[in-house]
């Protein structure tokens, strides 16, 4: 009679566990990344202490949203008064620990700041520049990146006399 | 000539009959120790004897013949040993009788810092006997951890009804004590399960709830509290070995090495006594190549006790362990792809530790009433941590406690306690930090109504963190347990809690890896609680148990690791939380002594409400089953346990931009079932035991914590002889 019982046990235990087995490998996703240029025109301002094309995943709602976890990609500093800017983010990352990975990110600006050392304050910052649809920088575009591919031609025109709407401060 | 034959035909009856012989023998426990008093009964005649001090029986004048002979004795199971031959040649027999648990009336717990029956308490309690640790092998205290309803082990991280997420051990909620003394590191207050001296262990009374009211800062989740052994009756040198197996993971990509992975350990006690003195002393060597790489393990465990009997009522009681560690260091996966290798840039990091944990309690009966203790301890822990940059910590902490309990009357029995804890710290992580804190508590229960008893306690505590400002905490706390119906007794308590943040939560300032760091938070704050419990017990027979708890907490400044916008991890204070739940548990005896098991089922709820999303690594149901057949000297069981997916774990770790744990995020429900064989028998009259186990026979792959595949199919085998 226990003998049953022990089976039956086992033998649900066997139905509830042979179903699958857990984690398995899934496939590998590689980060990507994207290249183009910025194109600057008009004066630049005074006092300008670094100048970066930065990646967001989201648009910005609240001014956490400007860092991290929403920043996504940070390409290396642009020198200052440049007239124009080649990148490839694969080969200028600004912060090592963050990657492109695959994915839609609907929010690529250039934005500026002036204090001397790297701010996290939202109000430190100024956006130049939107990656935006038929020129208008009211109307983000997205950049979707793919899995070990490089997207080309993301370019952005920073204009100094015609700025875009700026994120919540 | 007839009259010559029927002589001839009678005189061997006449012989026999009249004719009588004993039985002697001993009887000991399945440790090696005389059992006291067990009965002795040839079935079905009146002859019978009780075992003496020192185990000893004889059966007199018992005519010739063949018997069946009894042994039994309450906290053993029964035996019988059948076709004995009583004549003029009986030997004498060494009979061994297996220890059992104990029925819940006769258990007594001492986690409320005085003795009460389990039956009597106010907050719900979970006994965990030595035999169940042996009987599955379980190498270090926290495996055994997993399988207590209400208990939950992220990694070497425990959590009492989802009082704890995962934060590398960093500031338990849970206090474990030993003997009542606290085991938390000075410096990030961890528990280090591995100092933890299983073979000296009596019991373990685990409480499911806050016990700040008592304990302090680390008990807002809940109190697990070792005994250790008293004194033996006579000397026993204890030996244990084991060796197991990992089986190949299920996944051909996963297999790394393309051999078997074996652990073993190897561990010798001896304790004996004189006419005031008990001693024991024990050395343990265990080792583990792991089932993945760069996480093995080489540890020494060394540990001391000693018991002096100044009177019959008044003792002192010393212990101390040492623990020497070498072990790699594991973070996180590769990839799914490559689940059971680290990342390539920590291959090959490691960690060297020592701890020494040491106690001493002096016990002190005043009158019949009044009885005190004083307590102290110091625990020194020391590792170093060996990567791209070695990170190092030292850390001393000194307790001292001083309690007393007063029965004042038949109705009313009051604890009353002092307590200062102070430690410091050097490390390269931790800073330097001192730590001071002190409470002092009050409580009394009160049994003047019938069928009820009352428990009202009160702590309050002081707390300095170096620099910080010192903080205060009050917390309350009362508790009922009532018996309704001679079958049915109800529970239920209502309190407060605090944890204040340890000197690593405040202070570490390093790196974890992938270029993340852990940032200070010198704004960090204590974290309080505010409990509510109600639960019943419900004996529906001799045979079935059953018992069920209604929980809630409700946290204000809980503190979780969170993610900084600049990239770094930071304990911070959310601003509320809440936990509640359901626990149900079934204990149903088929067989007296034979045939048990055991069902439990808990349903959690954690919210954290200023987010409004699931608390992380709280799963929401959980189910625990035990089967435990043990018909003779044989003992078989089946562990089942299972955890619906984590809902809610660390997404910042895992998702981009950071994706520090790649793959992170792959998470399954949890279903792990163990079984167990084993065999008590004597060996040249000495008890022994062999058991073999093979855990998650399914070889089920599941995660505890993101990034660190749970223990693959392994099987052991163990040998035990007390000698």
């Amino acid at each position: 009679m226990h003998k049953y019982f022990f089976a039956f046990v086992l033998a649900v235990l066997f139905c509830l566990n042979s179903c699958d087995t857990g984690i398995e490998p899934g496939e590998p996703i590689v980060p990507g990344g994207f290249s183009g240029t910025v194109t600057f025109s008009g004066t630049w301002p005074e006092g300008i202490k670094r100048t970066h094309l930065v990646v967001f995943k989201n648009p910005i709602q609240t001014t956490e949203d400007f860092f991290l976890p929403n920043l996504s990609f940070v390409v290396d500093s642009i020198p200052y008064k440049s007239s124009f800017y080649k990148f490839d983010s694969l080969e200028m990352s600004f912060v090592s620990i963050l990657q492109l990975w695959p994915g839609e990110y609907k929010y690529v600006v250039v934005a500026q700041s002036k204090t001397p050392e790297i701010s996290f304050q939202r109000k430190d910052w100024t956006v130049v520049g939107v990656y935006c649809i038929n020129n208008d920088q009211s109307k983000p575009a997205s950049l979707v990146i793919r899995s070990d591919q490089v997207t080309p031609n993301v370019n952005i025109n920073v204009d100094f006399n015609n700025p875009p709407p700026q994120p919540p401060m | 000539m007839k009259k010559i034959s029927l002589l001839i035909l009678i005189i061997p009856f006449l012989s026999s009959y009249g004719q009588t012989a004993s039985i002697k023998g001993k009887v000991i426990s399945d440790k090696a120790q005389p059992v006291i008093g067990a009965n002795l009964i040839l079935s079905g005649t009146n002859f019978g004897d009780a075992s003496d001090i020192k185990g000893n029986f004889e059966i007199r004048n018992i005519p010739f013949g063949v018997y069946n002979l009894e042994a039994s004795c309450i906290g053993y199971g029964k035996r019988i040993i059948k076709n004995i031959t009583v004549n003029q040649s009986t030997k004498s027999f060494t009979i061994v009788l297996k220890e059992t648990a104990f029925e819940t009336e006769q258990v007594i717990i001492s986690a409320s810092k005085y003795e009460q029956k389990l039956q009597d308490i106010t907050a719900s309690t979970a006994i965990i006997q030595p035999d169940y640790i042996n009987r599955r092998n379980f190498i270090s205290f926290d495996d055994m951890l997993r399988y207590i309803p209400g208990v939950q082990m992220n990694l070497e991280q425990v959590s009492i009804r989802g009082s704890s997420g995962y934060s590398k051990g960093v500031g338990a909620r849970v206090l474990v004590a030993i003997n009542g003394i606290p085991l938390y590191a000075g410096d990030n207050g961890d528990v280090v399960w591995e100092l933890i001296p299983l073979s000296d262990i009596e019991r373990v009374e685990v409480i499911k709830g806050p016990a700040s009211s008592l304990y302090g800062s680390s008990a807002i989740g809940g109190v697990i509290n070792i005994i250790t052994k008293s004194k033996v009756q006579s000397p026993v040198t204890y030996f244990k070995n084991y060796i197991g197996v990992y089986d190949k993971p299920v996944h051909e990509q996963w297999d790394w090495d393309n051999k078997y992975r074996t652990f073993y350990g190897v561990e010798l006690t001896h304790s004996g006594t004189t006419e005031n003195l008990g001693y024991t002393f024990s050395f343990k060597k265990f080792d583990n190549m792991s089932y993945r790489q760069n996480d093995y393990y080489k540890r020494y465990l060394g540990h001391v006790k000693l018991s002096y009997s100044l009177t019959p009522d008044n003792y002192l009681l010393f212990f101390s362990n040492y623990l020497y560690s070498n072990r790699g260091n594991f973070l996180y996966w590769k990839d799914s792809r490559n689940a059971l290798v680290p990342k390539d840039d920590e291959n090959g990091n490691y960690v060297l530790s020592n701890r020494i944990f040491s106690g001493l309690i002096y016990h002190h009966k005043f009158s019949e009433k009044l009885s005190g203790e004083v307590k102290t301890s110091y625990y020194r822990t020391n590792f170093d941590g060996y990567g791209l940059e070695v990170t190092s910590s030292t850390a001393n902490l000194f307790r001292g406690e001083l309690l007393t309990n007063y029965i004042a009357s038949d109705k009313v029995i009051l604890t009353t306690g002092l307590e200062a804890a102070y430690s410091d710290v050097a490390s390269n992580i931790f800073q330097n930090p001192e730590f001071f804190g002190a409470g002092a508590y009050f409580q009394a229960e009160y049994k003047g109504i019938d069928k009820l008893i009352a428990s009202f306690g009160l702590r309050y505590d002081y707390i300095k963190i170096d620099t910080l400002i010192g903080k205060n905490a009050l917390t309350p706390r009362i508790g009922f347990n009532y018996k309704l119906h001679d079958d049915i007794v109800l529970r239920g308590s209502i309190g407060t809690g605090f944890r204040a943040p340890t000197p690593a939560e405040v202070f570490t300032s390093t790196a974890v890896g992938g270029g993340v760091g852990v940032k200070e938070n010198p704004n960090l704050t204590s974290e309080t609680s505010l409990s509510f419990e109600l639960g019943a017990q419900y004996k529906y027979s001799s045979r079935i148990n059953f018992d069920m708890a209604f929980f809630q907490t409700e946290y204000n400044n809980f503190i979780e690791p969170n993610l900084t916008k600049e990239g770094d991890i930071q304990f911070i204070n959310l601003t509320k939380a809440r936990i509640q739940g359901i626990e149900t548990i079934l204990e149903w005896s088929i067989i007296p002594e034979e045939l048990k098991v055991t069902v439990g089922y808990n349903y959690l709820w954690a919210r954290d409400i200023e987010k409004n999303k699931s608390m992380k690594y709280r799963p929401r149901n959980s189910v625990y089953a035990q089967i435990k057949y043990s018909p003779g000297q044989f003992d078989f069981g089946v562990d089942f346990r299972h955890w619906s997916r984590i809902e809610e774990i660390d997404n910042a770790l895992v998702e981009p931009p950071l994706a520090l744990v790649v793959d992170g995020d792959k998470r399954v429900p949890v279903y792990v079932t163990d079984i167990t064989a084993g065999y008590n028998f004597l060996i040249w009259n000495i008890p022994a035991k062999i058991y073999l186990n093979a855990k998650n026979i399914f070889n089920y792959n599941y995660v505890e914590f993101i990034g660190n595949i749970a223990p693959i199919r392994n099987v052991s085998l163990s040998t035990e002889i007390y000698f």
